[in-house]
């Protein structure tokens, strides 16, 4: 079974290089047909593998088995979280491809099968990234991820927007892979090894009088940083709402429902099994790490999407504000918080791909996504509403979505005051999500009227399809109404979540810890109270509008998400440092 | 934010980050030492294996699935480029004018372009021998072909370089390297195991088992995907022009070319 590992990368890359190759014959439905069904069997493959995976799979590319404790080859992981997070990548891109079907405006001439490769070549960077046990490795599918993010970022090269998105993208990132590379460069010279276990063994082994060191911590700070900008968080994320917001909608739907998350996964990855020894950072100095840099990313997420009109930029804060969450949980390093962001993450990944395919539908028959220019205008849409709604109450974590059951065990895992913190932010994201479905879909209160110089306004924005959609086609709308229901069986599902806290149990601790992962009357009752504080701000947000309307104060906060990449690469170097200072005590105390 | 604030953010930040990173290197291992733990591996690991050259024997061998990652990041590249650099709406082709080249450029240029072709082929063909390789050579001779444009014009360099066969050849090269990583999982061992074909003799051209096939795989690759990419960035330069207008130069030609790029006049 584990000699199939590979094969979650070159099945999409064969099926991408053959659309290259055929693609100038190909008509585009054979194109779209091909894609769809490649990634659905690379899906198809994760998903058996998955329930393969206890005990974990470990495979050695080229053969290379260790022979006395050392080997040249790279290392593969399949243990549960690994081939978790490949098959949730791959199920997206399916359901992204299935989305896009005949949706383009028209494909590259004599190039009908490029985006359908491209996405595959997405699938298998993600799946690789995933299942990677080398740091190398790691990093080979994080550039390979991040140049086909810049490419379908930019895709729609006639908006001036797109391209200088793509950019912003692309630069932020590439600046991060940079310093990813150079603290595995640290972490080679230090330990002469690539796979993540061995680094950490190695580390323990050369502490000086047993604990880390300027070295250490610098590759620490690097690595993080890299991964963190993959991750969006503050202050590495003003690239996402740029790129999100002008990057076409089944990209979208990848990009914020997995690939962001898989920057977090890659912290808890890399944290987990390179410096969690005696030789790596105290477990101390990462809480307080990632904790500061979580409650931050939560906060500014959160209030920066509320106050978005553009509905493409408002999902993509909430996606920012979910990062900070997922940080928080995994900051904590408890079993049941692990357990609880594993299920948060793959219920938000299908509610937030549903909210963009909505967008994407509002986008392509208005012409529009301002929450401002759309007021009352989508009434029509009975199917959309329903699913734009069903969706923001899952944001913001109504049980028994699965958004919900991992909120509740995140946030008994994590306790007091930063149980609030995913109360609050999980309420403003839906409530404001909410605020744009009772505006759009409802026409609800009184007309809103536009002001502030400094709005991004989502008017004038291009359909994607070939012309303004008269008439919403089937996949568009099935696609989300399975993605939600995807969600709602994350939480409903009997046993679901036992499944998934042993497999994040059995790869975390070895499956010494045992954890058990259930609805509990306290998780329902703050899964029901942020949902209610949600639907209470839209109602205050729709009837009176000045109530909770931009206030001064927060202009200074909206001007840093300026534009000008120079400014992102300032906050970049910012953070780095940041991270080094809240990660200090613990090298000065060895 | 002002330039001012950006740029004092930057030094205080970049002056942090920075003494961190010299602290960082004062504790890297002296230089010089004798403790090479991965070295000393590989190149026990490629002598095993008879390739000569241990650089390929980490790239092709031991590595080989990085190099697939790798290999793929071009790949992506060159697709993104097809995509991003096509002709936009208001775009429209025009026939480039050829220009006067002098004519000791021409000579020189007609006289190295071969030598150049064959000494790419070369570096790809002695990878697993030498220094160099698939990676290395395909450059020299993917650039070698661009002499053309330097010592004759745009139009006869076109005729040498198809750019939908590169394109096309590209693909296959990338098929070919999964195919020969592909057969390892099938004869049982392991995805990219080098264990499917003698390894011959030492220090000669079929030596190292699977190296030389993978060298020759990612040559092909990177020569297409260089040629494809210089192609594209050639052609926004060259051709593709912005607005609606039309220089009629070359009437016939631009019917070609307008047939062939469909649509034009923001259609």
């Amino acid at each position: 079974m584990h000699h199939l590992l590979p094969l979650l990368v070159a099945l999409p890359l064969l099926g991408a290089a053959l659309l290259v190759a055929g693609g100038r014959r190909l008509p585009r439905r054979a194109a779209e047909t091909i894609g769809c069904t490649v990634s659905g069997a690379t899906a198809a493959l994760a998903i058996t593998l998955l329930l393969n995976s206890s005990p974990p799979l470990v495979e050695w590319a080229g053969g290379w088995v260790p022979v006395n404790g050392e080997s040249v080859g790279i290392m593969l992981i399949g243990d549960g979280p690994a081939l978790g997070m490949a098959a949730l990548a791959s199920l997206l891109t399916s359901a992204a491809l299935a989305y896009s079907w005949r949706y383009f405006d028209e494909p590259p001439r004599r190039h009908a099968g490029s985006f359908p490769a491209l996405m595959l070549v997405f699938q298998a960077g993600m799946c690789g990234f995933a299942i990677a046990g080398d740091l190398f490795n790691a990093f080979v599918f994080f550039e390979l991820m991040s140049v086909v993010a810049y490419a379908l970022t930019g895709y729609r090269i006639d908006e001036a927007k797109a391209v200088q998105g793509a950019l912003t993208f692309a630069i932020v990132t590439s600046l991060g892979a940079y310093a990813l590379l150079m603290g595995i460069a640290l972490l080679y010279a230090r330990t002469g090894e690539l796979a993540m276990a061995q680094i950490g063994r190695g580390l323990d082994r050369t502490a000086v009088h047993g604990g880390p060191d300027a070295l250490v911590l610098a590759s620490f700070v690097l690595v993080l940083t890299g991964l963190l900008v993959k991750a969006a968080a503050v202050p590495f994320h003003f690239w996402l709402p740029d790129a999100h917001a002008v990057a076409p909608t089944p990209v979208c739907m990848v990009l914020s429902g997995v690939m962001v998350e898989l920057g977090t996964y890659g912290v808890w990855r890399v944290y987990g099994t390179v410096f969690a020894g005696p030789g790596g950072i105290p477990p101390a100095d990462l809480r307080r790490v990632l904790v500061v840099l979580g409650v931050l990313t939560a906060v500014v997420g959160a209030v920066m999407c509320w106050y978005q009109r553009h509905i493409k930029r408002l999902l993509a804060y909430s996606t920012v504000a979910h990062t900070g969450l997922f940080l928080i949980g995994i900051g904590v390093l408890t079993p049941e918080a692990d357990d609880g962001i594993a299920l948060y993450l793959i219920a938000h990944a299908g509610v937030k791909a549903a909210l963009f395919a909505c967008a994407g539908i509002l986008l392509d028959r208005y012409g529009s996504v301002d929450e401002l220019a759309l007021f009352g205008k989508a009434r029509q849409l009975r199917t959309v509403a329903a699913l734009w709604g069903v969706g923001a109450l899952g944001l913001a974590g109504l049980p028994p979505f699965g958004t919900a059951l991992g909120k509740a065990v995140t946030e008994e895992a994590v306790g007091g005051a930063l149980a609030l913190v995913y109360v609050a932010a999980s309420a403003v994201t839906g409530g404001a999500v909410l605020r744009v479905g009772a505006r759009v879909f409802l026409g609800l209160g009184p007309r809103p009227k536009s002001d502030g110089e400094y709005e991004t306004t989502g008017a004038g924005e291009r359909p994607e399809t070939r012309r303004r959609l008269s008439r919403v086609p089937d996949t568009m709308t099935a696609v989300p109404a399975l993605l939600l229901a995807g969600a709602l069986a994350v939480g409903t599902v009997p046993g679901f979540g036992g499944l998934v806290a042993d497999a994040v149990n059995e790869a975390g601790s070895g499956g010494v810890v045992v954890t058990s992962v259930h609805w509990t009357v306290p998780g329902v009752l703050l899964g029901l109270a942020s949902a209610l504080l949600a639907v209470g701000l839209t109602a205050v947000a729709v009837t009176r509008p000045a109530l909770l309307a931009a206030p001064d104060r927060a202009l200074p906060l909206r001007r840093l998400q300026s534009g000008h990449i120079g400014d992102y690469v300032a906050w970049l170097l910012v953070g780095t440092t940041l991270l080094g200072v809240l990660a200090l005590p613990g090298v000065l105390g060895a | 934010m002002s330039r001012r604030t950006r740029l004092w953010l930057v030094a205080v930040s970049g002056t942090g980050l920075a003494a961190l990173l010299v602290a960082a290197c004062l504790e890297l291992p002296p230089f010089g030492g004798s403790s090479h733990p991965y070295g000393e591996r590989a190149v026990r690991a490629a002598l095993a294996r008879h390739t000569a050259n241990t650089i390929a024997s980490v790239n092709f061998d031991q590595r080989a699935y990085d190099t697939l990652g790798e290999m793929s990041i071009l790949f992506a590249a060159v697709l993104g480029c097809v995509v991003l650099l096509r002709q936009a709406r208001d775009e429209h082709r025009a026939r480039p004018e050829p220009a006067e080249v002098d004519l000791p450029v021409r000579r020189y240029a007609l006289i190295v372009l071969p030598v150049a072709v064959v000494g790419g082929l070369y570096v790809i063909a002695h990878g697993q021998l030498s220094p160099g390789g698939g990676f290395q050579g395909g450059v020299v001779a993917a650039t070698a072909l661009h002499l053309l444009y330097l010592g004759a014009d745009y139009r006869a360099l076109e005729r040498v370089r198809p750019v939908g066969l590169f394109e096309v050849a590209d693909s296959l090269a990338v098929s070919a390297y999964l195919v020969l990583g592909l057969a390892g999982v099938l004869a049982g061992t392991a995805f990219l195991a080098n264990t499917l074909l003698p390894y011959g003799t030492f220090n000669t051209l079929s030596s190292g088992g699977n190296v030389p096939l993978l060298n020759a795989a990612i040559g092909m690759e990177v020569a297409c995907a260089v040629v494809v990419l210089l192609a594209r960035f050639l052609d926004q330069a060259v051709e593709i022009e912005q607005g609606n207008g039309k220089d009629d130069k070359d009437d016939k030609d631009d019917k070609e070319s307008e047939k062939e790029n469909g649509k034009e006049n923001g259609a």
